[in-house]
């Protein structure tokens, strides 16, 4: 991890409500327009169900719902990040993808308590770049748990 | 400095043999994953060894070998077996190759098997 | 993580030899004589014993060296097949298989092996004090090829004359000692290599052990070729250091004259032997010195009859993800042949429809013969059971034989993996409940010996797999008497039920009506674990039984796993695929025909009773089902057991790919995978089993 941390770091920068959020690109399989979500019963409701994904059947969260941001329609710029972790796919609907963009983990501060109603253990840092203020999230914490 | 074209599908015995090929001196000058692509390379690069894997998809290694050396019949290949395909193995030396290895490679026994058929 | 890949290899091939052993050690009980299998038992020790010693596991290569040791007193004679050696050998492969049980789930392989190295080690010495003088000459004979100055060999009457005809041709003769490095493998094409280099500076004429013998790897790393060359000695010499994984070569000029003499002497003191023995009669064991010279000879003779020459098996290895990749890319295919099946009845065009029908039929053929190339045969879990009758049987002082009756017949892999474990629990459950102690058996005019048979065969698309034993069946009354007690059952049901159904509670949850708790099977775990591993795989459990005859278990089994037939259905606008295997017909009742029993609606549908479950309840579903009067229902049953499951509508029958949730999607209720429609939409698979109480 040391030498991950002194790195840079490469990101995809995607808007949820008013702000922007940043996950490493390395997670990041390919972003989705919005598709047909089947739902699956009995699972918390940030789950929205499972969608095919060239074939593979992947979970899909809504990340708005994750956060306890207020809940919108899905529209023309909506995207499904479809992101890998340990094998496990798993796609994050988000208000739209913006950019990918380099940033040194220099630029990565300490996270305030909230941004923009998003708990702290979702957040790895807050990252400035000139006027661009943007969220790095913590995908572990974000991730649905694993079960055996 | 000896050339060596190193055949195998699997991407982890081409780095693995690549990293042991390298740091004994000798130069690894191309890499192919199918049987045809080995045959295509070897006439393309002409190598001075090549290590053939037996089991691949499509052209398998003893195929390709075959085809090498009734291109060059003086083809140094050395095959890269996995335990218990004694009978491959045995065909492949029929057919001319120079000698074998078996996975796991371990370095002392590759390298020792690449001197005795460059010499 | 370059020794992962290592590993798999290690594990594998461990595990092989490790079944190669326990098989061989089974034989062996009831051949005690047959050196053949002490000589593969030693080989397969060997073997681990090497890949042991390359893969740094130093315990598990101490234990297989010290079983060895042991094997090789056995097959030089030295040391009986008892049931007390074979207790031994046989705990120190249950030590082994431990090992690389652990290595296989990551652990380093390290292992207290004191107590069984002691054990192995006083059965050598034992020997050694009891017959002391022997092992000492065997010690100093079997180097001999390796230090003594000469190398040894002998030659018969015709090999004499081939030499001494060579000679007077101006050929020279060889005895070349090879000696393979301790690390070769594939010694065979090792050895090949050897005599290819050979022939091209002469002929061979004679190897010891023969050419068979040696290309069949059955020889330690020595062996002896006589050559007739033209060449000189330091030629040959360097022709086969030439060769990779030759430890050393000796040659040595055979000298014809003294082979000759050699032979002479050698018949004689045979005769003498052979004379001696019809004297002392019954003392020949011991007097028989199993030295080379003597044994060589009759050894030669029989070998000599067979033909050089190795099977080519036609197969190749192919990694099972590989198989998994043509399988996933095949289901891919499936849904997309779905699709065009959809797109050619709504176009209405007859040579697309044509083109179509042909792809169904190829995708049809295709389909059988992946699913054919992922069966394996039962054998895979049976061969492990023998081992584990033997030792259950002397732990719980009892007499059994087990009997396997279509090892052969295959299954999906998918379905080998995960059917062992119940099987286990079935068997163990056999010996220890069902067959009866020696002196029960007795008293009850049976055979001291209770007999298991385990029997797997294909019918129709189901594989069946029963176990069978001549105990004392189960009683029935004890059964009603616990299930009552654990308040499985009331009486009322108990009345209804049939003897069958009254042995299935067998399977109900905590349920064990073992009077006495025994190590076997008294381990917390019930039947219900059993059946619910069988159930997941879409099996179905049944037992049948008399009681003091017998019992059997049944179990059914689909022939493979990914592609099932389902009904889909429309639920609150929703797809759902239910099981066809769960389904036992669907009808449409009018609402008026409905009942409300114990706050439950229920049907009256031929004759019984049959509670409905409301899916876009049980789903959750947020919109909701169009007021009929009538409901649409798919009756399903889990073993007597029936529900009708209400739906919207049913929208047909399909062959589809199951396909699972992924990790992040596990016990969600009542579902248990889904699929992709022809559309590309998901639709999720009901699991009725959940449905149904």
């Amino acid at each position: 991890m040391t030498v991950a941390e002194k790195k840079d770091l490469k990101v995809i920068v995607f808007q949820l409500k008013d702000e922007e959020y940043a996950i490493e690109v390395d997670y990041v399989t390919s972003i989705e327009k919005m598709q047909k979500i089947t739902r699956i019963p009995g699972v918390p409701s940030y789950i929205k169900g499972v969608m095919n994904l060239r074939g593979v059947i992947i979970p899909v969260v809504d990340l708005r719902s994750r956060f306890q941001l207020e809940e919108i329609d899905y529209e023309e710029n909506t995207r499904i990040l479809v992101l890998n972790k340990d094998g496990d796919e798993i796609g994050f609907i988000v208000d739209g993808a913006n950019d990918v963009i380099d940033i040194s983990s220099t630029d990565i501060e300490p996270t305030p308590e909230v941004v923009g109603g998003v708990k702290e253990e979702y957040l790895r840092g807050v990252v400035k770049m000139g006027d661009r203020l943007f969220t790095l999230l913590h995908l572990e914490k974000i991730l649905p748990k694993v079960k055996d | 400095m000896a050339s060596v074209l190193v055949v195998d599908d699997a991407a982890f015995m081409r780095m693995m043999l690549k990293e042991i090929l390298e740091k004994n001196g000798l130069k690894v000058v191309g890499e192919a994953t199918t049987g045809d692509e080995a045959v295509r390379l070897y006439k393309e690069l002409n190598p001075d060894l090549v290590t053939m894997d037996i089991t691949m998809p499509e052209k398998n290694g003893i195929e390709a070998l075959k085809e090498i050396i009734a291109a060059d019949p003086d083809a140094k290949v050395l095959m890269c077996s996995a335990m218990g395909q004694q009978a491959m193995v045995l065909d492949a030396i029929q057919a001319g190759a120079k000698d074998f290895i078996v996975k796991p490679f371990q370095e002392d026994r590759v390298m020792d098997s690449i001197r005795k058929v460059l010499r | 993580m370059s020794q992962s890949e290592y590993l798999e290899v290690f594990i594998d091939e461990s595990e092989e030899h490790l079944q190669a052993i326990n098989d061989n050690l089974l034989k062996l009980e009831n051949e005690p004589d047959n050196m053949d299998i002490v000589s593969e038992i030693f080989r397969s020790a060997h073997t681990l014993k090497g890949m042991g010693a390359t893969m740094g596991f130093e315990d598990l290569a101490n234990l297989t060296h010290n079983m060895e040791n042991v094997l090789d007193l056995i097959r030089n004679g030295e040391l009986e097949v008892t049931p007390e050696v074979m207790d031994i050998i046989f705990d120190a492969v249950d030590d082994i298989e431990e090992m690389v049980t652990d290595i296989a789930s990551g652990g380093d392989g390290s292992r207290d092996i004191q107590e069984i190295t002691k054990q192995l080690e006083s059965l050598q010495g034992i020997e050694t004090e009891d017959a002391g003088e022997e092992v000492a000459a065997t010690a100093t004979a079997a180097p001999t090829t390796e230090t003594s100055d000469e190398i040894e060999e002998t030659f018969d009457e015709y090999e004499l004359t081939v030499l001494s005809q060579s000679e007077e041709q101006g050929y020279k003769a060889f005895k070349i000692l090879v000696t393979l490095d301790e690390k070769t493998m594939l010694k065979g094409v090792r050895v090949f290599m050897v005599f290819e280099t050979l022939e091209e500076a002469g002929e061979i004429i004679k190897s010891t052990p023969s050419a068979e013998d040696l290309e069949n790897e059955k020889f330690e790393l020595s062996f002896v070729v006589t050559l007739l060359t033209h060449e000189s000695k330091t030629d040959i010499q360097k022709r086969i250091e030439k060769i990779s994984e030759i430890a050393s070569v000796k040659i040595e000029e055979v000298n014809v004259k003294q082979e000759k003499q050699k032979k002479l002497a050698l018949e004689e003191k045979e005769h003498q032997e052979a004379q001696q023995k019809e004297e002392k009669g019954t003392k020949g064991k011991k007097e028989k010195k199993p030295s080379q010279q003597s044994s060589s000879p009759k050894e030669k003779s029989s070998s000599n009859k067979k033909q050089k020459g190795m099977e080519l098996n036609k197969t190749i290895r192919v990694n099972i993800d590989r198989l998994d990749v043509l399988m996933n890319l095949f289901e891919e295919l499936v849904i997309d042949r779905g699709r065009l099946e959809q797109i050619s009845s709504e176009l209405n065009n007859n040579e697309l429809q044509e083109t179509v029908e042909r792809m169904s039929r190829i995708t049809g053929d295709l389909q059988e013969i992946i699913l054919n190339m992922r069966m394996m045969p039962v054998e895979q879990v049976f061969n492990r059971f023998p081992r584990m009758v033997r030792s259950l049987s002397r732990e719980l002082n009892k007499k059994v034989k087990l009997e396997i009756i279509g090892a052969d017949t295959e299954l999906d892999r998918t379905i080998i993996d995960e059917i062992g474990d119940p099987l286990v629990h079935l068997i163990r459950n056999s010996l220890d409940h069902g067959i009866e102690t020696p002196d029960e058996r007795v008293a009850k005019g049976k055979p001291e010996e209770g007999i298991v048979k385990l029997r797997a065969f294909h019918s129709g698309n189901h594989v069946f797999i029963e176990i069978e034993d001549d105990g004392a069946g189960i009683d029935k009354e004890k059964i009603m008497n616990k299930a009552l007690e654990n308040g499985v059952v009331t009486d009322e049901d108990l009345e209804k039920m049939t003897d069958q159904q009254i042995y299935s509670l067998l399977f109900a949850s905590g349920f064990s009506t073992a009077e006495k708790v025994t190590d076997v099977s008294g381990r917390g775990v019930g039947l219900d674990v059993v059946r619910t591993t069988f159930e997941s795989l879409g099996g179905v459990v049944t037992v049948d039984s008399e009681l003091g005859k017998g019992s059997l278990f049944s179990i059914q089994l689909p022939l493979t796993l990914s592609i099932i037939d389902v009904m889909l259905v429309e639920v609150a606008q929703e797809k759902y695929a239910i099981p066809l295997t769960a389904i036992v017909e669907t009808a449409i009742v009018e609402k008026k025909d409905v009942y409300n029993a114990h706050n439950q609606k229920v049907i009256d549908f031929r004759g019984k009773v049959v509670p409905l479950v409301f899916l876009d309840e049980i789903f959750d579903a947020p919109l909701k089902n169009e007021e009929q009067d009538f409901y649409s229902l798919v009756i399903v049953h889990k073993g007597e057991k029936v529900a009708g499951l209400v739906v919207d509508s049913l929208i047909g029958q399909h062959d589809i790919v199951l396909k699972s949730l992924g990790n992040y999607l596990t016990n969600v209720f009542a579902i248990s995978g889904a699929t992709i429609l022809g559309d590309g939409q998901v639709a999720l698979i009901v699991d009725t089993n959940e449905l149904i109480k």
